[in-house]
């Protein structure tokens, strides 16, 4: 029963944020592109503006207790393991807003930041994507919708999304593992 | 609209989960695998609540706006391989870093350190990549 109300309700949400994003030709790689190309900001105030309001929301409703699961932290190794299933040992780190709100914690230091692997892969990560992405025309979020507006471009870029997943799993996973 | 779902449905554990096209894709796809052949592939623990069809909602909500406004019309794909390449790379990567753009966007918006540094090199990536496309167009002309 909850399975299906919730399954309905992400369908709700993709489906508004599909519609929303087709209308508004929202894109997270092309409001930078296009601000660095053609000094365009349209695109760039929808991204910050998009950022804010979820930043707002979060400040107003951690305090409220009305958001229960915290900020995700994949520094933190349990959260980490239970998505990955990955044995990892790092010690506890803190996210951006402990650090404003509370200061540092007991036993973290800032070094031990630049200690943990994770973070150079989140950052080369981030790189390739925004590489990949321009050269492709479009973050994720706007292929789907290129690909509703019926252009066959993004059918191949969607191809190549289902299959990576099985080809990474079945021969790239083992050797990921070294990298968390 | 993504933050009120997390907090109306407690679409958690993981956090700040509830819109990402990389992560429900890996799970739809995980899931229908391990269905199958049962493997063990890996899932986030929110997929034993939902199916995650996220990507197929969003074409569809995005097929619906485009023929309303009519906006709709056909294209033919003139460099098939490069776009399934480029699927192909930003998903692994997605995997590998915990979101597609959109997700990255919202990480920072929740004050996660790895979003903002992942978003402060998508915003690095661009610039190269616009780098790139400059000097493709410069030898085009």
């Amino acid at each position: 029963m909850g399975r299906i109300v919730l399954t309905l309700a992400l369908a709700i949400l993709g489906g508004g944020i599909g519609f929303l994003a087709q209308r508004s030709r929202m894109c997270f790689v092309a409001g930078f592109r296009d601000y660095f190309i053609v000094r365009d900001r349209e695109l760039l105030f929808g991204i910050f503006s998009f950022i804010v309001t979820i930043w707002l929301l979060t400040s107003v409703l951690y305090p409220m207790n009305i958001i229960r699961s915290g900020i995700p932290q994949y520094g933190d190794a349990v959260i980490r393991r239970s998505v990955e299933h990955v044995r990892v040992s790092t010690s506890y780190i803190p996210s951006i807003r402990d650090f404003i709100i509370g200061g540092l914690g007991e036993g973290t230091n800032l070094s031990s930041h630049f200690l943990n692997k994770f973070i150079y892969i989140t950052f080369a990560g981030g790189l390739m994507i925004g590489l990949v992405s321009t050269l492709a025309g479009g973050c994720v979020l706007r292929q789907h919708v290129l690909f509703a507006q019926g252009n066959m471009n993004a059918l191949y870029y969607i191809a190549g999304f289902y299959t990576s997943v099985v080809v990474y799993y079945v021969f790239l996973f083992r050797y990921a593992v070294l990298l968390y | 609209m993504v933050v009120s779902f997390e907090a109306l449905f407690n679409f958690y554990p993981p956090s700040a989960y509830s819109f990402c096209l990389t992560c429900h894709t890996r799970d739809l796809v995980n899931q229908t695998v391990n269905l199958i052949f049962r493997t063990n592939f890996q899932t986030a623990p929110i997929s034993h609540r939902a199916v995650e069809a996220t990507s197929f909602f969003v074409i569809l909500g995005a097929f619906i706006a485009a023929r309303r406004y009519r906006e709709y019309r056909l294209q033919k794909s003139n460099r098939p391989l490069l776009f399934f390449a480029a699927g192909f790379v930003v998903m692994i990567l997605g995997i590998l870093i915990f979101g597609c753009p959109t997700r990255i966007a919202v990480r920072v918006g929740y004050g996660d350190l790895y979003g903002i540094i992942a978003f402060v090199g998508m915003v690095f990536g661009v610039w190269i990549g616009t780098i790139l496309l400059r000097r493709v167009s410069r030898k085009l002309t």
